[in-house]
């Protein structure tokens, strides 16, 4: 049994038309495959930045799962030809899953703080010397 | 002519981020590909990986920046060029 993470892209149509049994239809994939399932999260729906398989928007589901390494390519081509399902990445991971969520949630909010306080640091700039900072912000943005 | 100099030196430096790394400082293990904000200030506007001269970020925090954005791309959260 291996960690794995693996983000799902399904059809925007199909789930507003039925959330639950789409999501049914990945969550069964993985069960089928003797995935033991840690997490499983929907996205709300969303733009895509480029066109997939004639979608321009699309839902994302992530699932965190235990499943046996041997299984990996049975579940991959099962997604191929899942009609449902636009897109799929399965990534192993490296450590194991609460290490991995507990790493996500503080990049999460170390980056956010981060965001935060570079914002509050430019509007601070902005106040003081007008000009300059509009370049340096200019730049940033570049 | 020395001036001029001096001042063409100035600009260029202005240019490049200051030469610390963002998660180095942050003290993060990794790159989260699923954090969109983050990795697209990590790219140009045309959606191209920032340069380490350009972010600032060390070379093993790059390599992960490298996977992160690709595996995002892939995934359609952020686009492979343009807007």
């Amino acid at each position: 049994m291996y960690p794995y993470e693996a983000m799902f892209l399904v059809d925007p149509v199909k789930h507003t038309e039925d959330a639950a049994a789409t999501e049914k239809v990945v969550s069964g994939l993985l069960e089928k495959h003797g995935a033991k399932i840690h997490k499983f999260e929907r996205w709300d729906e969303r733009k895509l930045a480029y066109d997939i398989k004639g979608h321009k928007r699309g839902v994302y589901l992530l699932s965190l799962f235990e499943m046996p390494g041997k299984n990996l390519r049975g579940l991959r081509d099962d997604c191929e030809l899942n009609e449902t399902i636009l897109r799929q990445l399965i990534l192993r991971l490296d450590t194991d899953i609460p290490t991995y969520l507990a790493q996500c949630a503080k990049y999460q909010e170390k980056t956010r703080e981060e965001l935060e306080s570079r914002r509050a640091a430019r509007r601070e700039d902005e106040d003081r010397e007008g000009e300059e900072a509009l370049d340096d912000f200019a730049s940033v943005q570049e | 002519m020395r001036e001029k100099r001096d001042k063409k030196d100035k600009k260029k430096f202005k240019r490049f981020a200051p030469r610390s790394c963002r998660f180095e400082r942050l003290g993060v293990e990794l790159v989260d590909w699923k954090d969109v904000a983050t990795l697209q200030r990590l790219c140009t506007g045309q959606s191209k990986i920032l340069a380490r001269k350009r972010s600032g970020t060390s070379a093993l925090f790059q390599r992960k920046v490298k996977e992160a954005i690709k595996r995002a791309r892939y995934m359609a959260l952020i686009p492979y060029a343009g807007n």
